[in-house]
């Protein structure tokens, strides 16, 4: 039950992951660029406010499926790094519980910014909190990652 | 603020609660792993390490919700649109402060 759900959260991680980067890269796109035809313009060439209600479920989703797991980090996995003294594992590992939840909190402030039609009084909150949110979700996902692996790279 | 002044000053006030929370561990209860179990007040060293992140969320959600659905809207109408963003980056940039002893 426990790895089935360790599975969902990384998938869940994986599509918010997309989400929000393809949004906040539209989000900052120049309007001159999206007419060329590189990598990049193609990537941001995408409508920024379509991701809102996506990225507010699956950020909910993965937050949801990742509380419910963390007791068994807590009792399974924190009690190696700290016999094992990997600090720097455990102190991103707090940074992604306290980025989480600042996460979460923001997301009403950011579905409400991205709601149609957009107001441009709030374009710069509106990216700022978009860019946020993605740096929070690449954080949370990089650590989680390292330390789903952590027996096989550092122990 | 016209775009849901409530929902964007629940977003400024949580996260500050939520800081507060962790900082001077307020935390609305403790989830005990070993037992399973939540506890309103903590328990003797011997029922192991609590997890106090649930309470700290939920003293944050509450306290943010109050605020939010308390607040005048007089004032939520002359929030700056700049706080939206500059808390929770103050936030981040807290709890990276806070956690920086584990990096030392």
């Amino acid at each position: 039950m426990m790895t089935a759900l360790l599975i969902l959260h990384g998938l869940l991680a994986v599509a918010l992951l997309g989400a929000v980067t393809h949004q906040a890269f539209a989000a900052t796109a120049r309007r001159g660029e999206l007419r060329t035809r590189s990598f990049f313009a193609r990537f941001r060439a995408t409508d920024a406010a379509a991701y809102r209600n996506a990225v507010v479920v699956l950020f909910s989703a993965v937050m949801i499926v990742g509380a419910i797991l963390y007791p068994r980090y807590r009792f399974l996995v924190r009690p190696i790094l700290q016999t094992q003294d990997l600090r720097s594992a455990n102190g991103a590992f707090e940074l992604k519980e306290h980025f989480s939840a600042i996460g979460m909190m923001v997301l009403p402030a950011y579905w409400a910014f991205w709601k149609q039609p957009l107001s441009p009084e709030y374009e710069s909150a509106r990216v700022w909190l978009t860019w946020i949110v993605a740096l929070i979700v690449w954080w949370n996902f990089v650590v989680g990652q390292l330390l789903v692996a952590i027996k096989g790279l550092f122990l | 603020m016209k775009v849901h002044g409530r929902l964007i000053l629940f977003s400024l006030a949580a996260p500050i609660a939520y800081t507060l929370a962790y900082y001077f561990d307020w935390s609305l209860f403790q989830y005990y792993v070993s037992e399973g179990r939540i506890h309103f007040s903590p328990l003797p060293a011997s029922a192991g390490p609590p997890i106090l992140w649930y309470g700290w969320l939920a003293t944050a959600g509450l306290a943010g919700g109050a605020i939010a659905c308390a607040a005048p809207r007089r004032l939520i109408a002359r929030l700056s649109p700049e706080l939206p963003w500059l808390i929770p980056v103050a936030a981040l940039l807290a709890a990276l402060i806070y956690e920086m002893r584990w990096f030392l």
